[in-house]
């Protein structure tokens, strides 16, 4: 029998910076979080942390900037469409190579 | 829903169409930009497109409907993509770590994607830029391209690109990130300026 699956928490990552000094190991957990951060994964909290932490660090606010313009370009570059002559071509080569099989 | 057809043969046609044409019908178009998005070049996708429908064919009488119509058919190019390009350029595979991409000096960190304000249509006016984006992609190991163009330009969810993919969605997430890395890497250390989206502003993909 299946077991009813019950919610999980989310697990906390490492805390970021409560400090405000900006170790390597802070931006270290931003730059493994940065994903999940831009997809709205993490927990509210987390979120907090990571925005009080690019606000104090230059570089990670910089670096995050470049992520996010990364993902926005995959997200929007177009693809080629096939001609209607091209749609036609391919099955009619689909349907030969299938009736060959 | 059945598209607008205006004379009755022609609407009388689109219903009595086999399951293999209707198939091939609604879903080219899907399967080609997705193909040509793994491949990077026209002639691979349509090679790749015709290796998935044929194999769609000979599968359809066993699918059952579990999985989106959609779903089935990316699973079938994602398979056929790995079979052809083992062929054809017996290209390894290889893992790439976090640690790879952790900027390593103050100028790498800030090293800029030349979008200086533009929307992204906008910006894809620059040749060189557009480019590099394909490039980069195309250089991508195989299952991280996979993660990346099932997730950030097919617009799937991690649950479905796991189900594509045959991994569970920790594994998406983790190869997703990885691929977007490499490719903020790539792009930001190729040296584009905004001098060159205003040169080739004429340009248009």
């Amino acid at each position: 029998m299946n077991k009813k699956k019950t919610a999980t928490p989310k697990k906390r990552s490492k805390s970021l910076s409560h400090d405000h000094t900006h170790s390597e190991g802070r931006c270290m957990d931003l730059f493994r979080q940065l994903s999940a951060y831009i997809d709205d994964e993490l927990p509210a909290d987390i979120c907090e942390e990571i925005r009080r932490h690019l606000g104090a660090c230059p570089n990670c606010e910089v670096f995050i900037a470049s992520f996010m313009q990364t993902v926005t370009l995959c997200r929007h570059r177009s693809a080629p469409e096939l001609t209607s002559v091209d749609r036609m071509k391919m099955r009619r080569a689909i349907l030969t190579a299938a009736n060959a099989r | 829903m059945l598209p607008r057809l205006r004379s009755s043969h022609a609407r009388f046609c689109f219903q009595k169409a086999s399951p293999t044409s209707r198939l091939y019908r609604d879903h080219v178009d899907l399967i080609y930009r997705y193909a040509h998005r793994l491949c990077g070049e026209t002639e691979s996708a349509k090679d790749l497109v015709q290796e998935t429908f044929l194999n769609a064919y000979q599968g359809l009488k066993d699918f059952r409907g579990e999985a989106k119509v959609s779903t089935w058919l990316y699973t079938i190019a994602s398979r056929a993509c790995i079979r052809m390009r083992r062929k054809r350029k017996g290209e390894p595979e290889h893992e790439l770590s976090i640690e790879e991409f952790v900027p390593t000096s103050e100028g790498e960190f800030r090293l800029q994607i030349p979008m200086g304000g533009l929307s992204p249509e906008e910006a894809f006016q620059n040749k060189e830029l557009r480019e590099a984006l394909d490039q980069a992609i195309d250089k991508l190991p195989r299952k991280y391209r996979m993660a990346l163009v099932l997730r950030d330009m097919e617009g799937l969810s991690a649950k479905e690109v796991g189900t594509i993919m045959g991994v569970n969605e920790r594994a998406v997430k983790s190869r997703l990130h990885r691929a977007r890395l490499f490719v903020r890497r790539e792009l930001s250390a190729r040296g584009i300026t905004e001098h060159d989206n205003q040169r080739s502003g004429g340009l248009r993909s």
